[in-house]
């Protein structure tokens, strides 16, 4: 009897999920998009210090230098995390979108070891390097707050 | 270790038994189009062919070819195509993958693919996209130690006409022989289905089986009765020694898996080439596989090598010579692995060009004669060609005298060989003219930005990072320039190659001392301490001026460009940017290792990156080109890059185009489209 409640439980998030991925991409294939938010807040609006861009500069050459290189211009198996390609396929995607991906992704080979604040700054060092400014305060690894920030090419 | 094989084969027979009529309706509907008709009964009798409506090998046919003569989906229609199924690979693993760069196979109405962080194997059937079985190894430490770890490029399909085989090599590099039936092992074959591949070796792998550095991530090219396997290893821009594994090529029996043969990519004491490397460094170097696909021509019983370059991609102090098979295209006997011939493409390699794109082969007519050819695409964007029996080149080869560099300890070769033709379809080096032009403030902050490096032609040497200058040589080709892993396309009716190339994907060779412990090499790559910024980017703008991609048609007749177009919309970065506000700017295209499909009428690829374009959404494009003209002639959006090369087969009387996608925040995705149903249309 338990078992089968879980069971239903399960069934019913596994349908959720398949049901809102499958909506997320038919949105993503449709030839319209919504209207954005009018006062969201973007990585133009100097979301990370200064002082958080050096920690995280420290920390992408201890990690991430070796594959991406030290000018983020990637290599053969890793790609560029600067020019038109990071920042288009970036571009519209929100902050936290970034964390999870670098989270949850990187490094190949023990995914998941480094912690949220470490890759917070070294996002704050990947603005820097591409040319978004930077503020008074630092950014923050809270998934609802990195939500809110959209990750946009163009200044708004 | 553990393997799993979940097989669906009740719930396929449901689904084949409805593909039947599907397949006839199709059959009775599409009477009047030229596609084979392809059954789905499983094994076929071979041989199976593209021209079969077949995608039988990873590149289509073990020549590298990559070519379809399959003619349903043309220029009228491409952009009427539809999604026909989808299928997302992210629980094919612990977690999403990212970058799916696979090509599938299809025989017999069943398609085949890795996909996933494990490089499972699915097969699925080709008309709906379900699944048929998955076949998955959980490695352990061996395989998150891997040097090329997840999806992979593809695999491998056999048959004897009684029975067929999928063989692909796992992230821990072990080939693995499936029954292309159910996923099953084949027991017969090696032990229990797996041939240890850090096992099978002349020279053992160190320092153990679990985290000694070796793998490959391409398909296996399976030539006759012979399976042949790559070499791949870490990236050697900063390895930790100057000593290595290496990359010794192997021939394997495919009913059996016994070993057949071992070619040394670094000749042992005794062997041709083994005094290229000067000082006795063949017995220290090591890397020198072959990391991309392995070309074989089947007739001829004979197997070319596009060989990588050895261990130290930028310094090679620690092995002055010519460092043969460093960077060459070796052709070896398909039966016994002994060399035929062999062309060093760089001498005494420190640029990392490695040969990074499969040899396809091309039987061409030069000045009435014919020739049986091997053409070579490369980072340096330059077409080599070759007599592939005798190994002579097919046009004049000129030595280049090339600039002496000055890094300490390193061994120059004063010259390098360049073919007079065909002419060089990308950048490769970098002068003040490569540089950002679209106005005269931005020429100037792109010279500006350049003077902190070395410029020059192709062939210009690393240097010494200095903080004050310069930080390092800049070039294009060596990271991702040119034509990479994707390679490129051959139409045998026409003779016409399709290349894709990248002109700006900037390269900094600077060498600088390895911190204390990191490595026992004199130098690796890197800058100087002190340096601040030193990217390649102007305002956000590329410091390369476009075309940033292109795809060129070569006719290999007369070695003539027949026309070279950009490949894929300028970039957002680009096209948005403030400081070209009113300024027309042509199509730029887009950098990125692109492979491209050649069928009856187009060519075929998407774009390597992520643009917003309205009307159509977010995302990239599926492109169709006429392939005579090179004139866009269709495009269909894809939500995410084209990461792996199209590829294209026919079933129930309908054409394929399927493409895998990932990149950014989108997991890898294989996608195919059809067009509509007649009934529909």
């Amino acid at each position: 009897m338990r078992s089968r409640r879980v069971n239903a439980v399960l069934v019913l998030v596994v349908v959720t999920l398949l049901t809102a991925s499958a909506a997320s991409v038919d949105a993503m294939m449709s030839w319209s998009r919504g209207p954005q938010h009018q006062r969201e807040r973007t990585i133009w609006d100097s979301v990370y210090s200064a002082e958080q861009a050096e920690r995280g500069d420290s920390a992408y050459k201890q990690l991430c230098a070796r594959c991406h290189m030290e000018n983020l211009a990637g290599s053969d198996e890793a790609v560029e995390l600067t020019g038109s390609a990071f920042v288009g396929s970036w571009s519209g995607q929100s902050l936290a979108d970034l964390h999870d991906r670098i989270r949850t992704s990187m490094p190949t080979d023990t995914p998941g070891v480094y912690g949220r604040q470490q890759i917070v700054d070294v996002m704050a060092y990947m603005l820097r390097y591409n040319g978004f400014p930077a503020g008074a305060a630092p950014l923050t690894h809270e998934s609802d707050v990195l939500r809110e920030i959209r990750f946009l090419a163009r200044r708004p | 270790m553990t393997f799993a094989s979940v097989s669906l084969v009740p719930c396929r027979r449901r689904v084949l038994s409805h593909s039947s009529v599907a397949f006839a309706l199709g059959a009775l509907s599409l009477g009047a189009l030229s596609l084979a008709s392809v059954g789905v009964a499983q094994p076929a009798p071979g041989p199976f062919t593209t021209a079969g409506g077949e995608w039988p090998s990873h590149t289509g046919d073990t020549r590298g070819t990559r070519y379809s003569p399959l003619d349903q989906i043309s220029a009228a229609n491409f952009g009427s195509l539809e999604v026909a199924w989808r299928f997302k690979t992210d629980q094919l693993g612990p977690r999403p993958e990212y970058k799916l760069e696979g090509t599938p196979l299809v025989v017999g109405g069943v398609l085949y693919t890795t996909a996933g962080t494990r490089r499972a194997v699915v097969a699925l059937d080709a008309a709906t996209g379900e699944m048929l079985w998955m076949h998955s190894e959980n490695e352990g430490a061996r395989g998150a130690a891997s040097p090329r770890p997840l999806s992979g490029r593809g695999l491998a399909y056999w048959s004897d006409g009684k029975s067929a085989r999928i063989l692909y090599v796992t992230p821990g590099y072990r080939l693995i022989a499936l029954d292309a039936k159910t996923g099953a092992r084949i027991p017969s074959f090696g032990v229990n289905g797996e041939v240890d591949l850090k096992k099978e070796v002349d020279d053992p792998i160190l320092p153990d089986l679990e985290t000694g550095e070796i793998g490959y991530q391409g398909a296996p090219t399976v030539a006759r009765d012979v399976v042949i396997i790559g070499a791949a290893f870490r990236e050697g821009g900063a390895p930790k020694s100057y000593r290595n594994n290496r990359g010794d090529i192997r021939g394997f029996d495919v009913r059996t898996g016994k070993r057949l043969w071992t070619f040394h990519t670094i000749p042992r004491k005794g062997e041709f080439g083994y005094d290229t490397w000067l000082n006795g460094s063949a017995e220290s170097a090591g890397n020198t596989g072959v990391w991309t696909q392995i070309t074989a021509d089947e007739e001829l019983g004979l197997v070319y090598l596009p060989v990588e370059s050895p261990t130290g991609d930028y310094y090679g102090g620690h092995r002055p010579g010519n460092n043969l098979f460093g960077e060459s295209l070796v052709c070896i006997d398909l039966r016994t692995g002994k060399r035929k011939w062999h062309y060093q493409i760089v001498r005494h390699p420190i640029w990392d060009f490695d040969l990074a794109a499969a040899p396809i082969l091309a039987d061409i007519t030069v000045d009435g004669a014919l020739i049986k050819s091997v053409a070579l695409p490369t980072k340096q964007g330059i077409l080599y060609m070759f007599d592939r029996v005798t190994g002579k080149p097919v046009w004049p080869m000129e030595e280049r005298e090339v600039e002496k560099g000055e890094v300490p300890g390193e061994w120059y070769a004063p010259t390098q060989p360049i073919p007079v033709k065909p002419l060089a379809y990308a950048r490769n080096g970098v002068t003040l003219d490569d540089l950002i032009d679209f106005t005269p403030a931005l020429k100037e902050a792109g010279i500006a930005a350049a003077s902190k490096f070395k410029l020059g032609p192709i062939y210009t040497p690393p240097v010494l990072s200095q903080a004050e200058g310069p930080l390092a040589t800049f070039t294009n080709g060596p990271t991702n320039g040119g034509s990479n892993w994707p390679g490129g396309s051959y139409d045998p009716e026409t003779h016409i190659i399709y290349l894709s190339a990248t002109n700006a994907s900037p390269s900094a060779l600077g060498l600088v001392t390895p911190a204390k412990g990191a490595s026992d090499m004199d130098y690796v790559r890197g800058f100087a301490p002190g340096a601040g910024r030193a990217g390649f980017t102007v305002q956000g703008l590329p410091l390369l001026k476009p075309p940033y991609g292109t795809i060129s048609a070569i006719n290999l007749d007369n070695g003539e460009i027949v026309w070279q177009t950009p490949h894929g919309e300028t970039p957002d970065a680009v096209r948005n940017h403030e400081a070209l506000k009113g300024l027309a700017i042509a199509r730029t295209g887009q950098a990125g290792s692109v492979g491209t499909l050649v069928t009856k009428t187009l060519v075929i690829a998407g774009d390597p990156e992520v643009t917003t374009v309205a009307p159509r959404p977010r995302g990239a494009v599926l492109r169709a080109y006429d392939k005579m003209s090179g004139k866009e002639v269709g495009g269909v959006p894809l939500p995410a890059p084209q990461s792996g090369s199209p590829m294209t087969y026919a079933v129930n009387g309908r054409q394929y185009l399927v493409v895998a996608v990932s990149g950014g925040p989108y997991s890898g995705e294989y996608i195919a489209f059809r067009l509509p149903a007649p009934s529909t249309r």
